[in-house]
C-alpha cells in the first residue's frame, strides 16, 4: 500500500461532507483547485474541486442518474461508467498531476500534497476513482460523516423520496468502500470537539497532515468548525414517510453509527448492513410495482412532449384537429 | 441432450454427475462466484487464488485430474489467506475432450464433453452472478477492485462482462514478456439462469447469453495470463498446427512462444519485455506495479479478438 493518500469524503449533500472536507482542508490537505465557490449550500465553501464536481455533473447525465437517486439500480448505471477504460484514462490523467509536490510556507520547502475530494456525487463513482488512484499509486482512504437522515432531509420538499435516496446512497456507498481504508465519523462528534474524531481519522487512514499538524493549523480548523454549523435540528416528527421506510432508515442509522465506534466496522455489522440493503431493495421494488401507472403516464407524457411543437395539443388533440 | 427444467442428464447414465440446475431449488442471493476448472495447475494457483478471493464472494474449484498437487496447493493457499470458508473445492473425475478436433466430435452431453464439464461446474455456483476464471489467469491490483465492484453492482442487471486479458510469458523470475500486439476480449462474468447455460461449438463449449444482455467491456490492465516458457503451454490442444482464421488466438500464442524461445522476442511486433526489480517476482511487478504504471492505451494495435 502507497503511503501516499488521497481521501474521499463519501456522503449525501447536507449530511456535514462539507463540514468533514473543510476541516481536513484547514488542517493543510489540499483541496485541489479551482474551488466551487462559496454559495447557498455551504456558506464557508464547500471544499469542492470544480473538475471533480463537473465530472461527476456530466457522468450522472450521461448514467440518467440523480445525485440523490433512490433506486437501487441506479449503481449499476453508473457502476458502468466506473468500469470504462477511457474514463479511467481521464480521471489517471487529471489526478496525477494533482500529487505533485507544492510549496508549504511553514516548512518552506515543496511537499507532496495529501488531497481532499468532496462532493456529494462521489458516492456514485468511487471505483472510477479507485481505478485512477492505483494507477497514480496513491491509495485511496474513504471518510463518511454520519448524520442522522432527519437533520439531512428534515424541512424539505418530498421527504419519502428524499429518505429513499439518503438509504440508497448510505447503504449502497458503504458497501462501495468496504474492505478499503477507512473511516466514519458522526457529525455530533466532529461539531462537539472535532479533534478527537480528526486525529483517529488521521491516525486510522495514515494522514500525515493530521498526525504532523501544528497549531496554526489546529487553530485554522476551530474557525472553520463551529458548532453553529448545525443549522438542521429535525426529528422524525417533521419527516413525514411511510413507517416501512422509516423503519430501514433508522435502522441503517443505528447500523450505520456503530461503524464510527472503535472497532466498529465488523463482519457482523456489514451481515446487518447488507440485510438493510436488501430490505430496501425489496421495499422499492414493491413501491415501484404499486407506483408503474404513474411511471408509465410519465413515459406517455415524455413520448407525447417529444414528437414536436407542430403536433396539436390539448383541446385540438382530443378533437383530433 | 436430455434437458429438463430442473437439470441435465448425461449420456453414460452416471447418475452421480447428473446436472441439477441451482436456479431450481429457488433464487439464488446475490454475489458473486468465481468457478475454475483445473488441471495441473499447481504452479500458477498461488498467483492466481489469493487476488480472486479478495475479489468474490466465493470459489469454486474444480479439479479434473491433476497429477501435480493441484487440490493440495489449492487447499493450502486458501488456508494462507484465511478464505475456507467461502471455497468450494470438488473433483470431476471423467477424462474431458481437449479443445479443436477431439471436442468436436464429443457429444455435448457426454460427461466428456467440454460443453457438460461446464454445465456441471458451473451447477455447484450458488449465487445470482458467476464467472467462468482460468488457472493461469492472474488479476491485478486494479482487477481486483473491479471485481469487487462488479460483484455488487451488476446485482438484477443480466449485464455480462467481458474482460481483456493480456498473455505474459513468464522466462525466469525477473523477466517476462507482455504481449501488447492484440487485445483478447472475451466474456467472463454471467448472470446464473437457464438462459446462460453452456452449448456447443467447433472448438469448445460457448456460454449462451440473450440478445437482450447489456454487454460490459472492462478496461485494459485487469489481468494477465501466465504462459511459462519452460512448459508445454499448448497440451490441452489436440494439435498445434492452428488455424489463423478459426483460432487466432492460439496462432498468435504459439508464434508468440517461438518468437520468444528462439530470442526473437525483442523484435515481435507488439511483445514488451518486463524486468522486475531485485528481490521482487516479475508477476508480482507486473501485477501490483507495473500494469498500473503502464501508459494507456496498452494495446496500441486496432487488432481486436473476441472469441
Amino acid at each position: 500500500m502507497s503511503s501516499r493518500r488521497v481521501v474521499l469524503v463519501v456522503g449525501p449533500g447536507r449530511g456535514g461532507t462539507s463540514a468533514l472536507a473543510g476541516g481536513l482542508q484547514a488542517l493543510g490537505m489540499r483541496v485541489p483547485p479551482p474551488e466551487v465557490p462559496a454559495g447557498d449550500r455551504a456558506a464557508r465553501g464547500p471544499a469542492e474541486s470544480q473538475w471533480v464536481v463537473d465530472l461527476h455533473t456530466e457522468l450522472l447525465g450521461r448514467a440518467n442518474v440523480d445525485v440523490a437517486d433512490a433506486r437501487p439500480s441506479a449503481w449499476f448505471e453508473t457502476g458502468k461508467l466506473a468500469a470504462n477504460g477511457l474514463l479511467r484514462t481521464r480521471v489517471t490523467e487529471w489526478l496525477g498531476p494533482q500529487l505533485a509536490p507544492v510549496y508549504d510556507p511553514e516548512k518552506d520547502e515543496d511537499v507532496e500534497p495529501e488531497l481532499v475530494l468532496k462532493d456529494p456525487a462521489i458516492a456514485w463513482f468511487v471505483g472510477l476513482w479507485k481505478g485512477a488512484a492505483i494507477r497514480v499509486d496513491v491509495t485511496p482512504a474513504y471518510l463518511t460523516p454520519l448524520r442522522h437522515v432527519a437533520e439531512v432531509v428534515g424541512g424539505q420538499e418530498r421527504p419519502s423520496v428524499r429518505t429513499a435516496a439518503w438509504v440508497n446512497v448510505m447503504l449502497h456507498g458503504e458497501r462501495a468502500t468496504r474492505g478499503s481504508l477507512r473511516a466514519f465519523v458522526r457529525y455530533d462528534d466532529l461539531l462537539a470537539d472535532w479533534t478527537v474524531p480528526i486525529f483517529r481519522i488521521g491516525t486510522e487512514l495514515g494522514l500525515r497532515t493530521v498526525t504532523e499538524a501544528n497549531a496554526n493549523s489546529m487553530r485554522n480548523v476551530h474557525h472553520f468548525l463551529d458548532p453553529d454549523l448545525r443549522r438542521s435540528q429535525h426529528t422524525w416528527a417533521d419527516v413525514p414517510v411511510p413507517a416501512r421506510l422509516r423503519e430501514i432508515a433508522e435502522e441503517s442509522w443505528q447500523a450505520l453509527t456503530g461503524l464510527a465506534e472503535p472497532g466498529g466496522d465488523t463482519d457482523a455489522r456489514h451481515a446487518t448492513l447488507d440485510s438493510l440493503r436488501e430490505a430496501y431493495v425489496e421495499l422499492y421494488e414493491e413501491a415501484e410495482g404499486i407506483a408503474a401507472s404513474t411511471a408509465d403516464a410519465a413515459r406517455r407524457e415524455g413520448a407525447a412532449a417529444s414528437t414536436g411543437p407542430d403536433q396539436p395539443k390539448g383541446l385540438k388533440r382530443l378533437l383530433g384537429r | 441432450m436430455t434437458r429438463s427444467m430442473t437439470g441435465l442428464r448425461n449420456r453414460e447414465g452416471d447418475a452421480a454427475y447428473d446436472i441439477t440446475w441451482p436456479w431450481s431449488e429457488g433464487p439464488l442471493p446475490d454475489g458473486l462466484t468465481c468457478v475454475f476448472r483445473v488441471k495441473n495447475e499447481a504452479r500458477n494457483l498461488p498467483w492466481v487464488l489469493p487476488p480472486m478471493l479478495e475479489a468474490v464472494q466465493h470459489v469454486v474449484l474444480v479439479d479434473n485430474g491433476s497429477d501435480d498437487g493441484t487440490p493440495d496447493v489449492a487447499r493450502e493457499v486458501v488456508e494462507r489467506v484465511g478464505a475456507t470458508d467461502r471455497f468450494t473445492q470438488t473433483a470431476y473425475p471423467f477424462a474431458v475432450s481437449r479443445a479443436g478436433a477431439e471436442h468436436l466430435l464429443t457429444p455435448p452431453d457426454s460427461v466428456h464433453s467440454l460443453t457438460y464439464f461446464y454445465n456441471w461446474s458451473f451447477a455447484q455456483v450458488r449465487t445470482a452472478y458467476s464467472m467462468k476464471w482460468d488457472g493461469d489467469m492472474v488479476l491485478t491490483h486494479e482487477g481486483v477492485e473491479l471485481l469487487r465492484d462488479l460483484s455488487w453492482q451488476l446485482r438484477g442487471s443480466r449485464a455480462v462482462v467481458a474482460i481483456p486479458r493480456h498473455p505474459m510469458t513468464v522466462e525466469s523470475e525477473s523477466v517476462a514478456w507482455l504481449d501488447l500486439g492484440f487485445r483478447f476480449l472475451e466474456p467472463w462474468v454471467y448472470p446464473m439462469g437457464p438462459e446462460f447455460t453452456f452449448v456447443k461449438g467447433f472448438e469448445w463449449e460457448v456460454r449462451e447469453f440473450p440478445p437482450s444482455s447489456e454487454r460490459i467491456v472492462a478496461p485494459e490492465g485487469m489481468c494477465v495470463e501466465l504462459k511459462w516458457l519452460d512448459q508445454d503451454e499448448f497440451a490441452h490442444w489436440s494439435s498445434t498446427d492452428f488455424d489463423a482464421v478459426r483460432t487466432p488466438r492460439k496462432a498468435r500464442e504459439i508464434a508468440v512462444h517461438r518468437a520468444i524461445s528462439e530470442g526473437r522476442g525483442d523484435s515481435f511486433e507488439g511483445l514488451r519485455r518486463v524486468e522486475a526489480p531485485p528481490g521482487v517476482h516479475v508477476i508480482d511487478h507486473v501485477t501490483g506495479t507495473w500494469m498500473a504504471a503502464a501508459t494507456r492505451p496498452l494495446v496500441k494495435r486496432p487488432d481486436s479478438l473476441e472469441v
